[in-house]
């Protein structure tokens, strides 16, 4: 089990560098939240909408036409996660590795170039 | 990070990996179709919109052609392998694909399939110069935008390159050699046929509709399978087909966790071939769906499907085979039995088409519950013929009600079908032909088809699920007959159905299917000859 | 272990919450929970790869689409409940129940042995091993992975896309287009009037006054008009209308204190 010890410990350093953040935010927020007067009024909780009141709920509908760019985004998330082990084997498959990748992305740019000729990068 | 943790991931001194050495020549067919569908898309790019949809269907039919042709030499090419049961051919592309006979033969099928929806997707002279596919898909339906679309005439082409993919899927689908790329190739041919569904030009919310409740269905069987693979990774320790029989017949590790595996495995493949309780999708599918798709979908699908799963459950789950056996006699005999008796209560074509279609998802089980190996009919052989005989009738029953139209497009309701005897002999004696085929009268390829997945079962020992299915089979053959009274004699309602003027692509569509049922119906020996030579699955 | 027990719970609360919660958004805030402590658990599975991947591609891509299509939806619209089968949710939990304590039991029985194998597949580190597999014996289904995504590209694209089926219209068009509607219909080709912002009330959700005192319908937004939120003429001071909106708004906007006395400001107003 003391594998096991080890290698979790490997982690020690960024379950640190997550708590150090978590205590900073806290903290900064927490000394605010001290010295700050705090005034509730309701005038004060609404939103700012250039000095005139808000009317309806913060939440609007937005047009589906943006869904294509976090579409297009996401397509390009997944296939950076075989570029990560495709890096890291590189140099011991060598021609090859390179081959298999640009097919791959080859065939993923040809959906982009797709993308770009019907006009969904640029703005209308 | 410290060099403890860079060491864990990126490791001390890595072992040498090999270039992959895959053998191109013999999975040619599947590359030309994948090769044709990126072409299809680069032609969506860059080709004027004037030459698009022409572009488009030169690239599909040239492209299935040429698939067809490299499949025919690789199928000469087959080496045979002698093991208890004869094969043909054998693992290629590291491993991932099995080039065996039941492959090449299901590839050759699925192409001409393919052919068939692409000449289907091709035809534009029905709705006034349109194909059958929405002007825009992104315009409400009714919208003044999608009246403006129609009127430029603009089309959405992208469903061939779709259609390639779909068919790429279908033919990595069969030939998969282990559960991982069975799963990819499983989503390869799904997503272009959700896509598909929801593109119908007319009746657009209905074929929203069945395009959402394909993919919801279909994402969540696809779930079921992906579940079932990791269950029997768990318990073999392998994605390979191979690799997991060797586990199964050993009986190492635990059998519920094989058992619960295969279970969940199984319900994701009996969804994909709409057998009962897994077939709630079907009838609204293939009635929202535009007809053309509907054709491909209902015989690439099922052939697709019905072979990937005669392979995992023969070559890695044979070993257990009495642990899935009765679940397949069970559903086989309800599927037959529902298929059968909804079927009568259908007042739609499509509807009818789909519970015709659940149906015979039950009769191909109950060649696939035979079991049988060895020479003469076997299940596999049984199998790929009904897949042959049943796929060509429904692509042309379904290019039969792309031609019956009325002002607001097709009209399936069978009770404005009265009189087409009348109005098109040559087109109801088509369909009759096809409805036959489905009822498996002698002289039809269902028939055979119906004779040989029977044969199979009954020298296997399933001749509860034989009694059955002949039972299933009168009971479906009142119904087809029905309809046939109705098309010939009955007067007809109103003004009766007019029957549109195709361009020669449907007629071919026609033409050619009416051919292969009627041929496959009195010389079926050279396909019996050629599927029985195709031997078993070879892992 | 620790580790597992300490996120397990937190994990089941997260996943109950994207089940349960009234609110989409606060479904997805909690399915990222469950993501984040998924990918913990793979890191304490040997796997560092998956870990990162979890966080790169569901917690980062995969997330953001889910909160998109939240956007899209549109949070008000609630769905109708009504069960078109009778019984059918009773049912479903039913079997829902059963099919989750067979597959539960199935696990549980199979995974009591010890783990075996894992130090072979991560010899050369998990990365490399992994890539040894996607590489070489994957590499088919590798490169099919890229038709899928190609087919995602082309789905989003044909059914969320419009393209621009004619050139677009310049200022110069628009405004030639508007004085011709007014050559031939006499539409007034200047601006709308604005809404009866400061005049009588301090919001755009009332139309503004015309001289004989009825209410012009074309001062107000279109869509304001649609969702029915514009008020007519007759209300009480604005101020007591914003504090009881916020009042029933209940407590998440904040403690809210009892309306003080109405700033000067609106005093006049209201009189009109």
């Amino acid at each position: 089990m003391s594998d096991y010890a080890d290698y979790l410990a490997t982690y020690a350093s960024v379950a640190a560098i997550i708590g150090v953040g978590v205590l900073l935010a806290a903290g900064m927020l927490g000394v605010n939240r001290l010295f700050r007067p705090t005034l509730t009024t309701p005038a004060k909780l609404l939103t700012y909408e250039s000095g005139v009141d808000p009317v309806g709920a913060g939440w609007a509908q937005s047009n589906v036409r943006y869904y294509v760019y976090a579409f297009l985004y996401v397509v390009f998330a997944v296939d950076a996660v075989f570029l990560f082990p495709w890096a890291v084997v590189f140099a011991s498959i060598g021609w090859a590795a390179a081959i298999e990748m640009a097919v791959f992305l080859g065939f993923i740019a040809v959906g982009l170039v797709y993308a770009w000729r019907k006009g969904v990068l640029s703005w209308t | 990070m410290s060099a403890v943790s860079v060491q864990a991931i990126v490791g001390a001194a890595p072992s040498p990996i090999e270039a992959p050495d895959v053998d191109y020549a013999t999975i040619s067919p599947l590359l030309i179709i994948l090769g044709a569908a990126v072409l299809g898309v680069l032609v969506e790019a860059f080709v004027p919109r004037a030459y698009r949809f022409v572009t488009q269907i030169a690239v599909a039919v040239v492209g299935v052609v040429a698939a067809f042709v490299a499949t025919v030499v690789v199928g000469a090419g087959l080496d045979t392998v002698d093991g208890e049961v004869t094969g043909r051919g054998g693992p290629t592309a590291m491993g991932s694909l099995s080039v065996d006979g039941p492959a090449v033969v299901t590839w050759a099928m699925l192409l001409f399939f393919g052919l068939l929806g692409v000449l289907l997707f091709a035809e534009r002279r029905l709705d006034g110069g349109l194909s059958a596919f929405t002007s825009q898909a992104s315009t409400p339906p009714g919208s003044a935008d999608e009246r403006h679309a129609t009127r430029l005439r603009i089309e959405h082409s992208e469903v061939f390159p779709l259609a390639m993919f779909a068919l790429g899927g279908m033919m990595f689908f069969a030939s998969a050699n282990d559960l991982l790329g069975m799963f990819v190739a499983l989503e390869v041919l799904s997503l272009p046929l959700y896509l598909m569904c929801g593109l119908a030009r007319r009746r657009r919310l209905l074929s929203q509709e069945a395009a959402m409740k394909y993919f919801l269905l279909g994402a969540f069987s696809s779930a079921f399978f992906l579940y079932g693979i990791a269950m029997v990774y768990g318990y073999a320790g392998s994605f390979g087909l191979a690799e997991i029989s060797t586990a199964v017949s050993s009986q190492i590790g635990g059998q519920n966790l094989l058992l619960a595996g295969m279970a969940l495995i199984l319900v994701g493949l009996l969804f994909k071939v709409a057998a009962v309780p897994f077939h709630a999708w079907t009838p609204d599918v293939y009635q929202g769906a535009p007809t053309p798709v509907t054709a491909f979908m209902a015989a690439g699908t099922k052939a697709a499907a019905f072979v990937a799963m005669l392979r995992i459950f023969f070559v890695a789950f044979g070993g257990a085979r009495w642990d899935w056996a009765p679940a397949v006699w069970a559903i086989a005999i309800i599927t037959m039995l529902f298929g059968a008796i909804a079927s009568i209560a259908q007042t739609d074509v499509k509807r009818m088409l789909a519970y015709s279609s659940i149906a015979h998802a039950g009769f191909l089980l109950v060649g696939m519950a035979g079991l049988t190996s060895g020479d003469g009919v076997t299940s596999v052989s049984a199998v790929l013929f009904y897949l042959v005989a049943y796929g060509a009738a429904a692509i042309g029953a379904f290019a039969v009600v792309t031609l019956v139209r009325d002002a607001g497009g097709e009209t399936t309701h069978l009770g404005r079908w009265a009189g087409l005897g009348k109005e098109s002999p040559v087109l109801a004696v088509a369909f009759t032909i096809f409805l036959l085929s489905f009822a498996g009268i002698p002289l039809t390829g269902g028939f055979i088809s119906k004779w040989s997945v029977f044969a199979a079962a009954w020298d296997g020992g399933a001749w509860p699920l034989v009694v059955v299915g002949v039972v299933a089979s009168a009971l479906a053959l009142f119904f087809y007959i029905r309809v046939v009274v109705l098309l010939f004699f009955a007067p007809p309602q109103g003004d009766g159905p007019t029957v549109a003027v195709p361009s020669p692509l449907t007629w071919s569509v026609v033409a050619i299917t009416v051919a292969v049922t009627i041929v496959l119906g009195v010389l079926p020996g050279p396909l019996l000859d050629l599927v029985q030579q195709a031997g078993a699955f070879v892992r | 272990m620790t580790a597992f027990w300490l996120l397990a719970p937190i994990m089941v609360v997260a996943a109950l919450g994207v089940v349960l919660s009234r609110k989409a958004v606060h479904s997805a805030l909690c399915l990222a929970v469950v993501m984040i402590s998924l990918a913990m658990m793979y890191a304490m599975q040997d796997a560092p790869f998956l870990f990162a991947v979890q966080i790169i591609v569901y917690t980062g891509a995969i997330m953001m689409l889910f909160l998109f299509v939240l956007m899209l939806v549109g949070v008000d619209k609630t769905d109708s409940l009504v069960e078109t089968i009778k019984g059918q949710r009773l049912v479903a939990i039913v079997l829902g129940l059963l099919f989750g304590g067979v597959l539960v039991t199935v696990v549980a029985q199979a995974f009591v042995g010890p783990v075996v194998g894992l130090g072979e597949a991560n010899a050369d580190g998990n990365v490399h091993g992994l890539a040894k597999l996607l590489f070489n014996r994957y590499v088919f289904a590798f490169e099919a992975t890229s038709a899928l995504l190609i087919t995602a590209v082309l789905g989003a694209m044909v059914l969320a896309h419009r393209e621009r089926l004619e050139p677009r219209r310049t200022q110069r068009d628009l405004a030639l287009e508007r004085m011709q509607r007014y050559a031939e219909h006499g539409e007034h080709p200047g601006n709308l009037p604005t809404p009866g912002v400061y005049a009588r009330h301090n919001a755009v959700d009332v139309p503004a006054l015309l001289p004989d005192g009825s209410t012009s319908e074309i001062s107000t937004s279109k869509t304001l008009r649609d969702r029915g939120v514009v008020r007519d003429g007759a209300f009480a001071g604005d101020v007591s209308v914003t504090m009881r909106r916020l009042e029933a708004d209940g407590p998440e906007r904040g403690r809210v204190e009892p309306p003080p006395s109405t700033p000067a400001r609106h005093d006049g107003e209201e009189d009109l």
